[in-house]
């Protein structure tokens, strides 16, 4: 008997082999509707919506229904209908994300231009034309207090997230509840909070670390709560086998559970920073935003890009608005980058590819 | 072996140990004691505590919530649950295989091996030469050698389970309780851990909890028989050599179960 090794055949994916006709009906079984609902769009002048709910999704089901039951009989029924719904939900929220973003786009591009990005509003008048100005000193400054806030959110919300999981404290219920109720404070809160505490009571002017801390009630309960979904995740014997080899509980955590939990609990800090990225309100209550770029947390205006916008649309003029598009535009890049960067860097590392030294 | 276990008669001794899960009594008095290098085989069927009894033999027991212990087990003629002890130390003297193999995950194969000493903070003592030795004993070294860098889950289930022993074995353990360490293997891989085992005791002490007779049979030097009755504590019905165990057993119920009339 033959027992070498054999070369992958072209073939080796007999469960991905359709027919030639079974093909050619899929095809036309899903461009009949679709060419029925564009008479129906565009010639006979039905409204879109109409069209997409009424006609589109209804002979979608049944024609893909009929091309299911044709190839596999009665199953192909059921199958196909959940094709067709996980494809018409799918395609929805797509199709809100895709016009999300190309509104921004469409509406932002007019301001984008180099200068946009470093330059700063100093000596810019609302009326200015877009040749001059930028949102470099909002970049900053989101950053800044965006970035200030994450770091002193992230161990508070990994200890809360530990403490949940980890412990078998009592306090945990109640520690539960006051997460959801943070979870539900209205953002101008957590900024008047700031105000009074900080502003009205004289202990500082508006500056950059109050927002800050206005910021990070609103990260905590979200970095905690995905934290401690992450770390239940692994599996109670892997943290056994540690401790059965001698690990203390502190050295288990963090040399098993949670290099185990990494990209869930990565996943957590991101959505923390995505839920405070576009805060306005507690920012307005406690940053006051400045033309000028400033790099000082402690004292002084700072402009973000959410009270940019801000301001820049409450203005009102044809140039300032476009401004402000171009502003979340530049927001929405930016936070595509720095999730983008933090995927990036916290991949699991391919361990093969490591030299093999022994 | 050592001096200190060399004077003593037993290695690992377990006294009036009774077990409570919540307010359920599962382990009734029971007294057992290893011998040094000698493999003492836990028998008996399934839900009679077998588990249980091996998990306070490390401490891993007071890891689950509603746990409780009375009695004492004694290492070397200490209390392992003496206030002073700290857990962690006694885990590194008496090791564990677990039922399930655990191999952690993020980890390549050869800093699996090496991750206990990692974790109990014992770095200088990490070598190749210890990887090597930790594989080879869990006759692990052969099918490894050449993916040391692979992750761990990149191997069949048995090979995890030896990858699991090497593990333990890096830290060269005194004791080492094995919890049905064979039940998820090909007869191919417990023969070769059975193997492994017999080696093993000439330079420790081992527990090991089995459903195979056969397996008690050729691997042990004493064997106990557990038991509980419905809705009872479980207890020991008889604990001897294996010989005698399986030969000339002075339970009835001894006499049952190893011949499989029950469990
Ligand atoms: N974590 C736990 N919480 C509550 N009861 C438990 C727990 N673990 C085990 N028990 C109970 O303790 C008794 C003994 O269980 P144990 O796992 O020790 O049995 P075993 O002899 O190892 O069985 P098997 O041969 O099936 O592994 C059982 O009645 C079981 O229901
Ligand atoms: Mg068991």
């Amino acid at each position: 008997m033959n027992l070498e090794p054999v070369a992958r055949p072209k073939t080796a994916e007999p469960w991905a082999r359709t027919t030639a006709r079974a093909k050619m009906l899929q095809i036309v079984g899903s461009i009949v509707p679709i060419a029925i609902s564009l008479y129906a769009w565009l010639i006979a002048g039905v409204d879109p919506i109409v069209v997409v709910l009424l006609i589109l999704l209804p002979t979608l089901l049944i024609s893909i229904g009929t091309v299911g039951f044709v190839l596999k009989g009665k199953r192909g029924i059921p199958d196909a209908a959940l094709i067709v719904m996980t494809f018409y939900l799918g395609t929805f929220v797509m199709v809100l994300l895709i016009s999300v973003i190309w509104a921004l786009t469409e509406a932002g591009f007019r301001a984008l231009s180099p200068h946009f990005i470093y330059q700063n509003n100093t000596y810019v008048t609302p009326t200015d034309g877009l040749e001059f100005g930028g949102v470099g000193h909002a970049i900053i400054g989101t950053l800044l207090v965006v970035g200030l806030s994450t770091i002193i959110t992230v161990p508070l919300g990994l200890a809360t997230g530990i403490y949940l999981t980890e412990t078998r404290s009592n306090g945990r219920g109640f520690v539960r509840v006051i997460l959801q109720a943070m979870a539900g404070l209205p953002s101008v809160v957590a900024g008047l909070f700031i105000y009074s505490v900080f502003i009205v009571t004289g202990i500082s002017q508006y500056a950059g670390w109050l927002g800050s801390l206005a910021l990070v009630p609103l990260m905590l309960p979200t970095i905690s709560r995905v934290t401690e979904e992450a770390l239940k995740l692994v599996p109670q014997e892997l943290r056994n086998g540690a401790l059965g080899l001698g690990a203390s509980s502190w050295k288990a955590f963090f040399q098993v559970t949670l290099p185990a939990a990494k990209s869930g609990v990565v996943t957590a800090i991101l959505l923390g920073v995505a839920r405070v990225v576009g805060e306005t309100a507690p920012l307005l209550l406690t940053v006051f935003p400045i033309a000028g770029t400033n790099l000082n947390l402690l004292s002084g205006g700072m402009a973000t890009l959410p009270t940019y916008i801000y301001r820049f649309v409450a203005l009102g003029f044809d140039t300032s608005v476009a401004r402000a598009w171009g502003a979340a535009l530049v927001l929405m890049i930016v936070v595509g980058l720095l999730f983008g960067l933090a995927r990036y860097i916290s991949r699991p590392k391919s361990l093969k590819k490591k030299k093999v030294k022994r | 072996m050592n001096s200190k276990t060399m004077n003593r008669a037993f290695h690992l001794e377990a006294k009036d140990i009774n077990v409570w899960f919540g307010e359920r009594h599962v382990l009734k008095d029971v007294n057992l004691q290893f011998p040094s290098n000698q493999v003492t085989a836990l028998i008996g069927p399934s839900g009679c505590g077998k588990s249980t009894f091996i998990r306070t033999l490390n401490r891993m027991h007071e890891l689950i919530p509603t746990a409780g212990l009375a009695g004492s087990v004694l290492l070397d003629g200490d209390d392992i649950y003496d206030d002073a002890v700290d857990p962690s130390q006694v885990r590194l003297k008496v090791g564990m295989v677990f039922q399930k193999p655990n191999p952690f995950p993020t980890m390549s194969i050869k800093e699996n091996v090496i991750s206990g000493l990692k974790l109990s903070g014992r770095k200088n003592e990490i070598s190749n030469d210890l990887v090597e030795d930790s594989l080879k004993r869990a006759s692990m070294w052969n099918e490894a050698k050449d993916r040391l860098d692979e992750p761990a889950l990149s191997l069949s289930g048995g090979q995890q389970q030896r990858l699991c022993i090497a593990r333990s074995l890096a830290m060269n353990p005194e004791v080492i309780l094995m919890d049905e360490p064979c039940s998820a293997l090909d007869p191919g891989s417990t023969r070769r851990i059975e193997e492994t085992i017999l080696e093993l005791k000439e330079t420790m002490s081992i527990v090991i909890v089995t459903h195979n007779m056969q397996q008690a049979q050729r691997v042990s030097d004493k064997t106990a028989f557990f038991l509980a009755d419905d809705n009872q504590p479980g207890y020991v019905v008889e604990f001897g050599d294996t010989q005698q165990i399986f030969n000339q057993p002075v339970d009835p119920r001894t006499n049952d179960y190893v011949n499989g009339h029950f469990g």
